[in-house]
């Protein structure tokens, strides 16, 4: 008889396993997930909401395997497939996607070229990982992990095998919405998943062939799609979360680039060499709390930050607008465009006037990640026909212009006596602050600016 | 240059794109023509070379007022296909956005290389797409390729390139001097 290994899951009740799959489980990088948070500090806002990227990567490997099966994969591309799954976010490390910026920012491009602009840090860390890592190794033959690579990059295999691990209706976002949902206690990251699954089919139009969904499927993707918006803006940018997110941001890039932390600056200094991850295998969440907080960091930003985040004394939004507040459309253009320039000047502005520290003053763009593919160009077929996702239902489009509607916000260390003092006091922030923007965004001053902006 | 910029100067110095499909393999070529926003990360996809960035940057100009989009219905096509068409042009806000942008080399470059595409058979959308498909592959080879050899690597894409459209393809590859003939 087969041996059947199970692990039991919350969302999706037992998870069966193979012996290899339970023996890639049981490895040093995958076991090193327990300790990552899948979403930061959102348990600062959601106290339930300290879920790991483990059970969460346990989730997306059940997932492909199931809708594998229903898209009737073959054997041996559905091991591939839900190792994929398993393995995606191996690469993760302290904060998981809060400090992307930060591996971005201080990635050795001269070593890594191209790879750094078209991909992100961590799926760049991921990739190395499954290729070279030696326990995994003896567990997975070397094509086998350069499939598995591919699979996640999207350069070998299938469209529609690439689009169950990394695609608009992946099994990561099949299992992060309901996961994340359950554990920050709300019920907006709800769908048909059973429906869902079961709704995908392989299409091939004698040109290509991928994942579309059939028109029986039409709801499910739907309350998909509002299951990601809700989630977006009740979980995912919950106003605190974004706050603790940019304060951890912040907190970091400080202890590197003004407390001249170096262990912090190495931790984010990605070079593409194996001493670089092992090194960055070794931490966690906890780790880099602990460390910054410890006697053998120097008092400094990082330290405060972090301080501020441990006892939960968070910075207060001051500033929160959105492109109709902007009817200049030069101006609004300037807001959110994809010039960040005008950052630092207005965080300093801001400060002079409440009498801070710029560097406590965090300017901050809420926007959607306009690399991410979304369902839109999902293919619907129908008996007689087919179409595309954003052509056939009615509420996708106005949910997908909402959620990529932006905002532009600032946060910083400021307390306020009571509700009217705050009432007062943000109104006055807020004018004030428009008056700064409209000055910045004259051509005049900002041709000023430049000058005055160091390189 | 930013990718918003380059959004707006390709609508522009096209006057109107008729096709949502046409805007991407435009954009695909004129940053290929100019070097200016390489930061598109165009990819391999089922119609063929796709960025998802400029797809999420062109929807984002729309939030801000600067695009409109129209929609054209064509009913069922061949294949099962119904199509539907999306036209993209500046509002007034977006004009005014893009104005002093206008005398810039850049915007002269983007005019330029949607005027030289125009000028090698101005092809539409699936020629386009045929021709950056081909593009895309020999990049990733980075060496010449007879047909069978082409055809051969794009099924590995999952694209099925008809062969009698590589002969156009290839012409206007080379008449935008992106091959070696």
């Amino acid at each position: 008889m087969r041996q059947r290994l199970e692990v039991r899951d919350p969302i999706h009740g037992f998870v069966y396993r193979e012996p290899e799959e339970r023996d890639v489980m049981d490895t040093c990088i995958f076991q090193r997930l327990r300790r990552l948070r899948q979403l930061a500090l959102a348990s600062l806002v959601y106290p339930g909401a300290t879920h790991s990227r483990f059970e969460h990567s346990v989730g997306a490997f059940h997932l492909a395997g199931k809708i594998a099966n229903a898209l009737d994969v073959d054997t041996s591309e559905t091991r591939l497939l839900k190792l994929a799954a398993l393995l995606h976010d191996v690469g993760h490390g302290p904060f998981s996607h809060v400090a992307e910026p930060i591996l971005k920012r201080h990635s050795d491009k001269t070593k890594l070229g191209d790879q750094v602009s078209e991909s992100k840090v961590h799926e760049l860390i991921s990739w190395q990982i499954i290729s070279t890592d030696k326990e995994l190794a003896r567990l997975i033959s070397d094509k086998h992990r350069e499939q598995i690579v591919g699979l996640l990059k999207g350069s070998w295999g299938h469209s529609y095998l690439q689009e169950i691990v990394s695609g608009p209706v992946d099994a990561d976002k099949q299992d992060y919405l309901l996961r994340d949902s359950l554990f920050s206690g709300v019920k907006y990251g709800v769908y048909d998943q059973e429906r869902l699954s079961n709704t995908l089919v392989i299409h091939d139009d004698n040109d290509d062939k991928f994942l579309a969904i059939s028109i029986d499927g039409m709801h499910a993707l739907e309350q998909f799609v509002l299951a990601k918006y809700y989630m977006t803006t009740q979980v995912y940018r919950h106003k605190i979360r974004l706050i603790t997110d940019q304060m951890i941001e912040r907190g970091i890039a400080l202890g590197i680039e003004e407390d001249k932390v170096e262990w912090l600056k190495a931790l984010y200094s990605f070079d593409g060499s194996p001493e670089y991850v092992a090194h960055y295998m070794e931490w966690s969440d906890d780790r880099l709390i602990n460390e910054i907080l410890g006697n053998a960091t120097k008092d400094g930003y990082a330290k405060k930050f972090f301080k501020r985040l441990y006892n939960r004394q968070l910075f207060k939004c001051i500033f929160d607008v959105d492109q109709n507040d902007f009817p200049d459309p030069t101006v609004r253009n300037f807001v959110f465009g994809d010039s960040k320039d005008f950052y630092k000047p207005l965080e300093k502005a801001v400060a002079d006037i409440l009498k801070l520290d710029s560097n406590e003053v965090i300017a901050y763009t809420i926007k959607f990640d306009s690399a991410t593919r979304t369902e839109s160009e999902i293919p619907v077929i129908h008996r007689m026909k087919t179409t595309l996702f954003h052509d056939e239902s009615t509420l996708f489009k106005s949910v997908d212009q909402k959620i990529r509607e932006q905002r532009f916000h600032i946060y910083a260390p400021v307390s306020f006596q009571d509700d009217k003092d705050k009432k007062k006091r943000l109104r006055e922030y807020k004018n004030g602050i428009l008056e700064l923007i409209g000055k910045m965004a004259d051509p005049q001053t900002r041709l000023a600016l430049e000058g005055s902006l160091p390189g | 240059m930013n990718t918003s910029q380059f959004v707006l100067s390709l609508i522009h110095a096209s006057g109107e794109v008729r096709g949502r499909t046409l805007l991407q393999k435009r954009g695909f070529f004129v940053s290929l023509l100019t070097g200016l926003a390489s930061e598109l990360g165009y990819q391999a996809h089922y119609y063929g070379p796709y960025s998802a960035v400029l797809d999420g940057t062109l929807t984002q100009m729309k939030n801000l007022g600067f695009v409109e989009e129209g929609t054209t219905g064509f009913g069922i096509v061949s294949g099962g296909f119904e199509m539907r068409r999306y036209d993209y042009s500046l509002t007034e806000d977006g004009e005014k956005v893009l104005q002093p942008f206008l005398k810039t080399k850049e915007y002269a470059d983007i005019a330029n290389a949607v005027r030289r595409i125009r000028d090698a058979g101005d092809p539409d959308y699936m020629e386009l797409s045929i021709a950056a498909k081909a593009y895309f592959i020999l990049r990733k080879q980075q060496k010449g390729m007879t047909s069978a050899e082409m055809l051969k690597e794009a099924e590995k894409f999952d694209w099925n390139i008809p062969e009698h459209s590589l002969g156009r393809a290839a012409s206007f590859l080379s008449t935008l001097g992106l091959t070696s003939g």
